[in-house]
């Protein structure tokens, strides 16, 4: 047991072939993607907006943070503690809120990610302003690459389901899904707190990432990203969510060479991606057809993907 | 102490109404929430600066140019970010704005530098006092011409043609469409009209705070946003007490002692009032069709 | 058949960007394989900026870079060190905490920095040091002052005037020379720096018999200030302890006057800037700073005026702030580290950098005591003066 978990714990495998650099941006990237498709299966899938997936993050973060070094517990425990709760209030916001449609919904969770920002900045037991330092960096490519593959696994099953059709009945027609006996509250809380539980987990990976973590670096700015990565990749698309996540977080790395005019060219990069491909890039790709090629010539004309 | 308090928050409220305008009409008309508003605004203030410093204008000559410039850019986004996307998903205008919105603040980073820039002196700071009230020339300067833009606008969207064009769209824009009006040019001067609001707001900010950064544009675009919804996102009247109502609430919650938590003040209000109403405290409600 | 050949393109695209990582990758890691130590030997000795371009800090990162480029221009001229030129890497993370951590693993493992100098702020300092501690890479920074920086291991040091010294002179400062009894304390609640600087000013307050009449909270970014002020104006106080930034400082004396408080301010290096006087104007006049860089051209040493000249001469007359001074001294620590040692490698010069004592900076005298903590000397006590800053003060420290 110990030593599956050293492996996973420790890079040899890809430093042997790539340097700290690389690690340190796929990592990060392998982080954003288990947001992202948190993200894809509240907004992708089921059609619910939210703008404030970066305060699930920032609950995620600051909860296993807590955990590793205030309670001194292990490393997947802290990991698994900020995924569940990041999900807790998730159907906490949720209740009240899902019952808002299309974009009050998305206003009502952009406020929410304003407030989390406020009261992390208040508390004390997160450091406030002064944020949290000192948490141990344990967050390994090896491992980050794990949770990635466990999350495509589980939204790949997920939207192969029967609840995920009725996710993605909800989001094409909520009245026709209702009168189909889709219990709409039921199914909208339990694909939020799927949604918000990997959320969850991407930041408690983040913060063993960091070492630090401060309340401003989960503003509404991020939360934008992320829905940036979903939309530009391609609404409810697995594949789509992994390209869009990918482009854009190595993006800015990538157009270090530009130096100083390196934002703008990513903010043009954005408008002119969104004009060629507006449905996103891969919009309406699904996982399985990448696999399984026949059957996508076969339902072509049904995948016309996201509304 | 409590109408010294009213009378800040009236000011502050009538700028984020300036600015909320340009968000309702927007979405009034083709539901996109435009996030590079806050950056018009901020491109705006800027021109002002430009104005008063380089071209040693007075007041009123800055502000039209400003007002101007911003309506350029703001039909010439719309042009090239926005129309192409029209009729493809929700989102997708939204991503590209976010786009420009990074855009417009990196340039300006980049041509102004990163430090605020004082405004210059264009009034002179004098006090009237009525009473225990003391108003500012400057926070008088803010509402008149606050006062006087919005009841302008209101007169074009009553009166005149365009206006009830505008209005016809929002209703309905396909109806619209087939009664025969010319919807893109609706749309084009829809945003002439909210960029420039955004842009006088922009001036008055620069004035009245004396400060206007690259960066000024993001807090502020929020606030205006939340201003929009708060008072029913589509309703142009709804902007006008919404951002009257955030700037209100803002400086009384500051004075009753929840200054750490100003800014979760707007939020709290804007969810709570979500949940009892929907649409907003003007907004229509919205009609689930089967 | 379209989306067919839709797939195709984008399979394509994906090949086609998995090569250009690799081929990226493939470079780094011959580098990586010449030597996972940041190697000494290289033809020139590399130095990193660490700090913002863009984005909210972009104000701290772009004038430090500035001292930093002046420093190695000065050493280059002199013809540099050990027979090499000092190469500064400048990298920009727009003010992100996640591009923090990615710009200092790629200045240490893709260009080989032999030290980093910054961050601006102790947040990003905080996520860089035990990167580079564990790296073995100094990391000097030329901004940090917050708490448990230099902690982070024996790598990590900074080139600050710490608060937790000045905060408490200038505190018997005002007790003693200006009679102040009662005062109001306005923290920025979302800036770290702010925080750190009002628990330190709180507890020098009481241990001085200073009694706190009214606390206040802004938050940086903000604009109005009514309500604040309006609050404070009914406690009446005989001086302000403002410890945010300039900006909303000035902005925030603005709004004290308007209300018509007589009180004056004084705050810490954070309200230290031009954009004092600009936004505050006349409602600045009289506000204190502390601070340990005052470009003062009538006070300052020989050294100092030289440097004030050279950076006017390149930024078009502007004076150079804190952070400019703090990034040329620290590029110069590392210099004379390294020509001290002998040596560009982290892990010999680092003992040398540890020795430092009674160093003359342009930014004041500079010893770095066994934690590696600096000692600076002297703290200059400002004064706006018709919107200038003026030295009011010099308060030495023991």
């Amino acid at each position: 047991m110990d030593t599956i978990f050293n492996i996973l714990l420790n890079d040899s495998i890809f430093k042997a072939f790539l340097n700290d650099y690389y690690i340190q941006v796929l990592t990060m990237l392998g982080i954003y993607l288990i947001g992202s498709l948190g993200l894809n299966l509240i907004t992708g899938v089921t059609g619910q907006l939210s703008f404030g997936h970066a305060a699930f993050l920032s609950i995620g973060a600051y909860a296993s943070a807590i955990t590793s070094l205030k309670l001194g517990m292990p490393f997947p425990i802290a990991i698994l503690a900020g995924g569940v709760m990041a999900s807790i209030w998730g159907i906490l916001l949720g209740f009240p809120t899902l019952r808002l449609s299309g974009d009050y919904l998305g206003i009502a969770t952009l406020g929410f990610g304003e407030i989390v920002r406020v009261v992390f900045l208040n508390l004390s037991i997160t450091g406030g302003a002064l944020g949290m330092a000192g948490i141990p960096r344990n967050s390994s490519l090896t491992l980050v690459i794990f949770v990635v593959f466990f999350t495509i696994w589980a939204m790949y099953r997920l939207e192969n389901s029967r609840f995920g059709r009725a996710l993605v009945a909800i989001r094409e027609d909520e009245i026709a899904a209702e009168a189909m006996g889709v219990n709409i509250t039921n199914s909208k809380i339990v694909a939020f707190a799927l949604g918000t539980f990997f959320a969850g987990v991407s930041g408690g990976l983040y913060a063993h990432l960091l070492t630090y973590l401060n309340p401003s670096d989960f503003g509404f700015l991020k939360s934008f990203e992320f829905l940036t990565f979903v939309v530009l990749g391609g609404l409810g698309s697995i594949p789509g969510v992994i390209l869009g996540t990918s482009i854009l977080t190595l993006a800015p790395e990538f157009l270090r060479f530009i130096a100083d005019y390196r934002m703008m060219v990513y903010g043009l990069l954005m408008v002119f991606m969104m004009i060629v491909r507006p449905r996103g890039l891969l919009g309406g790709v699904r996982l399985s057809r990448v696999f399984k090629k026949k059957l996508s010539q076969r339902d072509k004309a049904s995948a016309t993907g996201a509304n | 102490m409590l109408g010294q308090q009213l009378l800040n928050g009236l000011t502050l409220g009538a700028t984020y109404a300036l600015i909320a305008l340009g968000y309702t009409m927007v979405y009034g008309i083709i539901q996109l929430i435009n996030f590079a508003h806050g950056e018009i605004y901020m491109v705006g203030a800027f021109v002002g600066v430009l104005m008063v410093t380089v071209f040693k204008q007075g007041l009123v000559v800055s502000l039209v140019a400003a007002m101007l410039t911003c309506m350029i850019i703001g039909v010439s986004i719309e042009r090239i970010a926005y129309r192409p996307l029209r009729g493809s998903t929700r989102l997708s205008p939204l991503i590209s704005a976010i786009g420009v919105s990074i855009f417009l603040q990196t340039l300006m980073t980049k041509v102004q530098g990163p430090q605020p820039v004082g405004f210059p002196h264009v009034i002179e700071d004098a006090i009237y006092k009525f009473g225990s009230l003391e108003i500012t020339k400057v926070q008088i300067l803010i509402l008149v011409v606050a006062s006087l833009l919005m009841a302008g606008l209101t007169f074009i969207v009553k009166y005149v043609k365009i206006g009830k064009a505008m209005r016809a769209a929002s209703e309905d824009y396909d109806a619209a469409s087939l009664m025969g009006i010319n919807v893109n040019r609706v749309i084009s001067f829809t945003f002439a009209i909210g960029s420039s609001l955004a842009a006088a707001g922009g001036v008055l900010v620069g004035i009245y705070f004396n400060s206007v950064s690259p960066l000024m544009g993001v807090s502020a675009g929020l606030k205006a946003f939340c201003a929009a919804v708060l008072g029913g996102i589509g309703s142009i009247p709804g902007a006008m007490l919404g951002g009257i109502f955030l700037g209100v609430a803002e400086t009384l919650g500051i004075a009753g002692g929840f200054d750490l938590y100003k800014d979760a003040i707007a939020f709290t209000l804007l969810i709570v009032v979500l949940l009892f109403r929907p649409t907003g405290l003007l907004g229509r409600p919205i009609q689930r069709k089967v | 058949m379209k989306k067919n050949k839709l797939w195709k393109v984008m399979s394509l695209m994906l090949v086609l960007s998995l090569v250009l990582v690799g081929c990226g990758g493939g470079g780094g890691e011959k580098k990586a394989a010449e030597g996972d130590k940041p190697a000494a030997g290289g033809d020139t000795i590399k130095i990193g900026f660490l700090g913002a371009k863009t984005g909210g800090h972009a104000a701290f990162g772009i004038p430090t870079l500035e001292g930093m480029k002046m420093a190695a221009a000065d050493v280059n001229n002199a013809g540099g060190i050990l027979g090499k030129k000092i190469e500064i890497i400048e990298e920009d993370h727009g003010s992100k905490n996640s591009e923090g951590a990615n710009v200092t693993q790629k200045m240490i493992t893709r260009d080989n920095v032999v030290a980093i100098v910054g961050d601006p702020t102790t947040a990003i300092t905080k996520i860089a040091a035990p990167i580079a501690q564990d790296k073995k890479v100094v990391l000097l920074s030329a901004g940090a002052v917050g708490t448990g920086v230099v902690e982070i291991g024996d790598y990590i040091f900074r080139d600050t005037l710490l608060d937790a010294v000045a905060a408490p002179a200038v505190t018997q400062y005002v007790k003693e020379k200006l009679g102040w009894q009662k005062v109001a304390v306005v923290t920025s609640m979302n800036n770290d720096y702010s925080v750190g600087l009002s628990k330190l000013f709180k507890a020098a307050l009481v241990e001085n018999g200073i009694e706190i009449i009214v606390e206040q909270s802004i938050q940086d970014g903000d604009q109005n200030f009514s309500a604040q002020v309006t609050t404070i104006k009914e406690k009446n106080p005989d001086g302000i302890i403002f410890t945010g930034y300039y900006t909303e400082g000035g902005l925030f004396m603005k709004e004290v006057r308007k209300q018509g408080i007589k009180a004056f301010m004084v705050g810490g290096d954070g309200l230290l800037g031009d954009v004092l006087m600009k936004m505050g104007g006349e409602a600045v006049e009289g506000s204190m700073v502390y601070c340990g860089f005052a470009a003062d051209e009538n006070k300052a040493g020989e050294k100092t005026k030289k440097f004030i000249e050279a950076y006017k001469a390149g930024n078009n007359g502007a004076l150079p702030d804190m952070f400019a001074a703090q990034g040329y001294d620290a590029v110069m620590l590392l210099a004379d580290a390294i020509k001290a040692a002998n040596s560009d490698a982290p892990e010999t010069f680092r003992s040398e950098l540890a020795k430092t004592k009674d160093w003359e900076g342009v930014s004041g005298t500079i010893t770095f005591q066994e934690n590696r903590e600096p000692i600076k000397s002297p703290v200059y006590l400002l004064e706006v003066k018709e919107g200038k800053f003026a030295v009011k003060d010099i308060v030495d420290i023991k």
